[in-house]
């Protein structure tokens, strides 16, 4: 949904489109920490899975790559959040560029990657919707 | 006086996982610097790294045109500039067609998930009969 609202130039604007983009960069690293042995079980045991666990891993891979590029690419090319830093930056096209396709390829690769979970995401939802503070079980 | 919270064992299995947590960080962090670095190799081999000080080509002549021609049509309002104050709640048609892109993109693979999954459970099924 952040990436969604963060791909919405338009409608953010340009501020909130780079302040989200970067809080996106420390959202991927986190849920790529906690995901890590998912990482590693599914990358060791790709040649003995069948085709949906490879085909996940590949979306992954290409989400992973995507993303990494589109966010650091847009810090490369940022025109508000880092002179805010004091950092000034001069970009180039190619990094416009970059930014412009990983973004679109990661716009395609989003809605895949959570579709692929539906069923460990509605889990997620359901067990979420039914904790209550201080229940252990 | 011992003021930390629970056993001995649960405070050694929660910095056990702090320290998983922080190995996994470490790992996390290393692939998106290598990504990164790939990033930034590609970007000095095609020559175009851009970042930082270094010699930059004159824009070509169609290029200066073209943005004279902006400029005239910032001027005569061809081509609304907005203010960057934040949300544009009037712009909230770039927003929904967004959602409808990944929307339709879920939906689609949600739906070849499921009929995936029934036919294999009609083939196991059969098999078992």
């Amino acid at each position: 949904m952040a990436y969604t609202l963060a791909y919405s130039l338009g409608f953010t604007g340009i501020a909130t489109h780079e302040w989200l983009g970067i809080g996106l960069g420390v959202v991927l690293l986190v849920h790529l920490t906690l995901h890590w042995d998912w990482v590693i079980r599914t990358t060791r045991k790709l040649l003995r899975r069948g085709g949906r666990e490879r085909f996940v891993w590949l979306v992954n891979l290409l989400l992973l790559v995507s993303m990494t590029l589109c966010i650091a690419s847009g810090i490369l090319i940022s025109e508000v959040a880092l002179p805010e830093l004091g950092i000034t930056l001069r970009a180039s096209s190619f990094w416009r560029q970059m930014h412009d396709t990983t973004a679109t390829l990661t716009l395609i690769l989003v809605p895949i990657h959570a579709a692929l979970d539906w069923r460990w995401i509605v889990g997620v939802a359901r067990r979420f919707a039914a904790w209550r503070p201080g229940r252990s079980r | 006086m011992d003021r930390g919270r629970g056993s001995p064992f649960r405070r050694l299995a929660s910095g056990a996982v702090t320290v998983k947590f922080l190995r996994h960080l470490a790992a996390a962090v290393l692939v998106v610097a290598i990504i990164v670095g790939l990033g930034m190799l590609w970007a000095h081999a095609s020559g175009g790294t851009g970042v930082g000080s270094g010699p930059r080509r004159a824009p070509s002549p169609e290029a200066l045109l073209r943005l004279k021609q902006i400029k005239e049509n910032i001027k005569t309002g061809v081509i609304r500039v907005r203010s960057d104050n934040g949300f544009d709640l009037a712009d909230t048609g770039n927003l929904i067609r967004t959602c409808e892109i990944e929307a339709i993109l879920a939906v689609v693979v949600i739906t070849v998930s499921v009929i995936w999954r029934r036919r294999r459970r009609m083939r196991r099924t059969a098999a078992r009969a």
